[in-house]
């Protein structure tokens, strides 16, 4: 299904803390984002970026030591923290749903394939018959290309692959309109990341729903998404149109940093370049923009001042380098 | 074998011999997780060893740094066949052989601080007075970049990030001065700005100390950077192997094809090259190319054949019926 300009999650200055016995730790910090219909967004960061707990507040399955200090999530329009426990329970996959990274521990080792499916549906549409929901698992199999025998298997009858399909099956039962993958084929060989990559584009191009795709890994998201945010220290430092994504483009020195850092297969470039020391402690960052001590690019009002967001082109992006009348300048 | 070969591997630092690990699976079955693989590592070289799982790579790297015996073969570390070695020697040769492993959070101690993971081995292997210890400790964390080396020492694991926990670990089996290094996927759980500060720092400890190294992956890409030469494997076999730079340019094995296609940043189109995605067959006994079941190009004879390692340029081997 075509892409359109119809907001299906709208993430409107968000930011998110962890309760510690110090105080409040940010793990996101005044986020915006917006994923339309049909559409596949990548959001990319190290550990502790902040990524995990975006997708964690989008489906509203926050630990109970994390809380909301600021902002809001839409999903179709709908405030996700405005719906009482009943109303998101019946929200939850059938508006929006969630892949998780480890498949063998989505799912139930003791159940089979048709259980799961069956009862994922039951749990959030308990008006549906059993039998409505076991023609909808054969449905659902077919879909990700899963023989239909396989209904009756185990999980661990089950290539990790297979099981990571059987676990993309059960995120679209209910048609939902919003996917949240995080970091969905990490544990998986090259080959069969690539398997499934494929088989996410297609079925997402056949049934259409909007992807919000979160990973460590940059090159592959760059494959994957036509829109990209990169999150550093819980703060999205750059939004950028995937095509973008080269080192002849301008970026943010974090994002140009992580291009430098992957060593390309085919390029005819073998150099690669760390970015020097190690991402920041959420509990001391920083002060000013947080990315300054590693930044090449440094300036004394770095250190000083966080930089506000700055529309350049196509892209947002949070750094003094790219000031309104610079920016302005180039276009 | 030509005389010209035969000097080379006499000088190799490490000359593994149809290494063959098997497994017994029960009712009497056995399976090979490593069948018949032999390659030399001269020093300061970095072999890398490619290949998904249950290729056989990481089998292949703990044998040789034998914490698994092989169950065939032989393994030429300067001079001698460590393949069956046992007690007081096998003890002797951990200086030579160390290995840096995936997970630096598993790999570390979580009670003990960074100078007592480096007093250990530094104590058992080097027989020194206590004052030399201390400055080779200080000595190990500078060389692999863990200044201010005072502030490093007395800190535990969870204090420092999974880059600087990988650090240690490195600085660790360099405590013992070996001779080559087998690195298990060890930038595969670090966060992508650090894993090139990783990959640089063997290249140096290569350059400066000829040190060698097991480079185990399953990233061509990482493999291409670090590795003097690379080695396809799969279910236990040697694919292709050939000088890094050729193996990118003109890889012949439809294995190596597949590997290139799925590799992130390489812009494939369209469908993999492969017929299925089921995983090898490790059985002992079993017929023909280990990978005939996805090949695309699959005949006849790949199925009856097990095809042999040949040289299909200088320098570079594979095994297939049909190389492209």
């Amino acid at each position: 299904m075509a892409e359109t300009r119809d907001p299906v999650l709208q993430i409107e200055d968000l930011s998110v803390a962890y309760v510690t016995n110090t105080g409040l730790v940010h793990a996101v910090s005044d986020v915006n984002l917006t994923v339309h219909r049909g559409e596949i967004v990548g959001l990319v960061g190290e550990s502790g970026s902040g990524k995990s707990t975006m997708a964690y507040t989008i489906m509203r399955l926050l630990r109970g030591d994390a809380v909301v200090t600021k902002g809001r999530v839409r999903v179709l329009g709908q405030d996700v923290y405005a719906l009482s426990e009943k109303e998101l329970r019946a929200f939850r996959w059938s508006k929006m749903s969630m892949v998780f990274q480890s498949a063998m521990s989505a799912l139930n080792p003791v159940m089979t394939v048709e259980t799961q499916i069956v009862d994922t549906i039951l749990a959030h549409r308990p008006d549906l018959s059993r039998q409505a929901a076991r023609e909808r698992a054969k449905e659902l199999l077919d879909l990700v290309r899963i023989d239909q025998k396989h209904l009756q298997s185990y999980p661990h009858e089950l290539s990790g692959g297979m099981r990571q399909r059987v676990v993309i099956a059960i995120a679209i039962a209910l048609n939902p309109a919003l996917v949240i993958m995080d970091e969905p084929t990490t544990a998986l060989d090259v080959v069969v990341q690539r398997s499934i990559l494929d088989e996410i584009r297609r079925i997402q191009e056949q049934v259409g729903f909007a992807i919000l795709f979160v990973s460590h890994d940059f090159s592959l998201v760059a494959e994957l998404a036509s829109r990209v945010a990169i999150m550093y220290a819980g703060r999205i430092v750059e939004l950028t149109p995937s095509h973008l994504l080269k080192l002849s483009e301008r970026h943010h020195p974090y994002t140009e940093g992580l291009l430098k850092a992957i060593p390309q297969l085919t390029a005819d470039e073998v150099t690669i370049q760390g970015i020097g020391g190690y991402p920041p402690d959420l509990q001391d960052l920083p002060p000013g923009c947080a990315f300054h001590p590693r930044c090449p690019y440094a300036m004394d009002v770095c250190k000083r001042v966080r930089p506000s967001q700055v529309l350049a082109g196509e892209k947002v992006l949070e750094c003094h380098l790219f000031n309104e009348a610079e920016v302005n300048a180039h276009v | 074998m030509s005389e010209a070969k035969a000097t080379l591997e006499a000088t190799a630092l490490v000359d593994v011999r149809d290494l063959v690990v098997r497994f017994p699976v029960g009712r009497g079955r056995f399976i090979r997780p490593v069948d018949h693989v032999s390659f030399s590592l001269q020093p300061g070289e970095v072999l890398a060893l490619v290949g998904e799982s249950g290729s056989g790579k990481s089998t292949i790297g703990k044998a040789l740094v034998r914490m698994i015996e092989p169950s065939a073969g032989e393994i030429w570390v300067a001079g001698r066949d460590v393949a069956h070695i046992r007690g007081r020697e096998l003890k002797a040769y951990r200086k030579d052989a160390q290995m840096v492993f995936q997970d630096p959070f598993g790999s570390l101690n979580p009670t003990r601080t960074i100078e007592q993971h480096l007093a250990f081995p530094v104590r058992k292997y080097r027989r020194d007075g206590q004052g030399r210890v201390s400055d080779l400790i200080d000595e190990l964390l500078a060389k692999v970049g863990l200044t201010p080396v005072s502030e490093t020492r007395r800190k535990y694991p969870h204090e420092l990030s999974g880059g600087q926990r990988q650090r240690v670990a490195i600085a660790r089996a360099l405590a013992v001065n070996p001779k080559f290094i087998v690195a298990d996927e060890p930038i595969s759980m670090l966060d992508v700005s650090i894993r090139a500060g990783i990959l640089k720092l063997m290249n140096e400890l290569r350059e400066e100390m000829s040190i060698a190294f097991l480079y185990i992956t399953h990233d061509l890409a990482s493999a291409r950077y670090i590795g003097n030469r690379i080695m396809v494997l799969y279910g236990g076999k040697v694919m292709e192997t050939a000088p890094s730079a050729e193996l990118i340019r003109h890889p012949v094995h439809p294995y190596t094809r597949l590997l290139f296609a799925a590799t992130p940043g390489t812009r494939h189109q369209g469908p993999l090259p492969e017929t299925s995605n089921r995983p090898p067959n490790l059985l002992e006994g079993r017929v023909g190319c280990p990978f005939a079941d996805r090949c695309p190009l699959v005949a006849d004879v790949c199925r009856s054949q097990e095809p042999p390692l040949v040289e299909v340029a200088p320098g570079h081997y594979a095994a297939c019926h049909h190389p492209g």
